[in-house]
């Protein structure tokens, strides 16, 4: 099985408003992303709200639409752009906030996009935060906790799924301890289990 | 078992700002008389704006007296809420009022205004919201009016008199304040702030280099409320709000 499908395939066993941790390498990276959205969003015709605090939003929406992945249903949230004054011109459904360490401001900026998107209001949404990794690197772990208890039980209020990256190559078993406190279940996906 | 019954609660100017009310436990009690209060930049203007424009979309008249700015320029630089429609203000829901237009009209074009003048600017403001039947009323800025008031006794008389009759007319006030970003007390007068009924209390905080605007509700009377310290962030589908994160003992 694919990392892509293996994804996929966990997050349609998942019941509404379920926190999901995926752990992976940076060699799966882009299959889990592929997973998330192809395999489970798309398909069930779910709003996307992609936070990204680990690569800008631009190289991100580059790579996704080389993959062939419908991205009209996706909306990103960029915390690094500003950050490392990379931002160029501004790209339609992209948000940016001035810094990670402005941890409100994402949880701000998901809601606002939920509740723009709300006018469908048959669709389902799901937020991704890629990476805790990232988030780590600008915020200590004792905020970094209490931003994902309060994003994790606001978006579980709203009936929508939340994916929380961890990076295999950066983690801690303390990050890991944050991340498993939120979560109803983690996947850890490895190449060598799924190739 | 506790019991909630014991206490009458009065009844709610749903602000329309989901968060606030929720801090505020359903919005301001009616008729109540409160102060936004802050330093430039912080969205006391634009949360006051929405407040009278929720008002005005719930079926409340709602009425805006501009001290400093012409309300062209306001509305030309309010932030372009999705909800807002032109059709209000046609409609006669919502009423722009230039003050310096109002004290020309009334001959109070001058530097300090005697108790006199007052009883004429509160009577004037009085018949407005009387006629055309406001409930929601916001003067932006009161800091402005009370510049020309100068002494404590004045404002004092003002607010006091302005406060008493809009609340018997059934009218819900927000008083705009000015203060300087180090101010430590609420208001420019310190009088302002004794008399309200609720204050508002909006800031610019810096941490670790990052600009946020935040709001805390300081005292509101005739209802339970959050002291906490809450994040705002003003877009074109309102202000929203997010507790604040203390990330106490953080290492």
């Amino acid at each position: 099985m694919t990392v892509a499908l293996k994804v996929g395939e966990k997050l349609e066993k998942m019941p509404e408003a379920s926190v999901l941790g995926i752990k992976t390498s940076i060699n799966t990276y882009f299959d889990v992303i592929q997973g998330i959205l192809d395999n489970f969003a798309n398909a069930r015709g779910m709003d996307v709200i992609y936070v990204t605090s680990t690569v800008p939003a631009t190289p991100i929406l580059n790579a996704l639409k080389m993959l062939d992945i419908d991205l009209t249903n996706t909306y990103f949230v960029d915390c690094i752009s500003n950050v490392l004054m990379g931002r160029g011109e501004e790209e339609e459904n992209v948000l940016y906030i001035e810094s990670p360490t402005m941890l409100e401001m994402i949880i701000l900026k998901v809601e606002y996009l939920i509740k723009k998107t709300s006018r469908h209001a048959e669709r389902k949404k799901i937020v991704i935060l890629d990476s805790i990794n990232s988030l780590a690197i600008h915020n200590n772990t004792k905020i970094l906790s209490e931003f994902l208890h309060v994003l994790t039980n606001g978006l579980r209020a709203k009936d929508a799924y939340t994916v929380i990256f961890m990076l295999a190559e950066h983690s801690s078993e303390e990050l890991e301890n944050i991340v498993a406190f939120v979560c109803d279940d983690v996947l850890a996906v490895e190449v060598e289990e799924v190739e | 078992m506790v019991d909630h019954t014991y206490r009458k609660k009065r009844e709610r100017c749903v602000t329309g700002i989901e968060g606030l009310d929720n801090i505020l436990n359903g919005g301001i009690p009616r008729d109540n008389i409160i102060l936004i209060t802050g330093s430039c930049g912080t969205g006391k203007t634009t949360i006051s704006l929405e407040f009278l424009i929720h008002g005005a979309l719930m079926g409340e008249k709602s009425m805006f007296i501009s001290v400093t700015e012409a309300t062209s320029k306001l509305l030309k630089n309010a932030i372009p809420y999705e909800f807002f429609d032109e059709r209000l203000i046609e409609e006669g829901m919502l009423t722009f009022i230039d003050m310096p237009a109002l004290y020309e009209k009334l001959g109070l074009e001058k530097p300090e205004f005697t108790f006199e003048d007052i009883d004429v600017l509160v009577e004037a403001i009085g018949n407005i919201v009387k006629e055309l039947g406001i409930k929601r009323l916001v003067i932006d800025s009161i800091t402005s009016v009370c510049y020309r008031l100068k002494t404590e006794e004045k404002i004092r008389s003002f607010i006091l008199r302005l406060g008493k009759l809009l609340s018997e007319l059934g009218c819900t006030t927000i008083l705009v304040s000015e203060i300087s970003p180090m101010e430590q007390r609420y208001s420019m007068y310190g009088v302002e702030e004794a008399i309200a009924d609720g204050i508002i209390l909006l800031s610019n905080m810096e941490r670790s280099g990052d600009m946020l605007r935040t709001l805390q509700v300081i005292k509101m009377r005739g209802t339970q409320h959050s002291r906490a310290k809450y994040v705002l962030d003003l877009t074109d589908i309102g202000v929203l709000l997010v507790p604040m994160l203390k990330g106490v003992g953080g290492g």
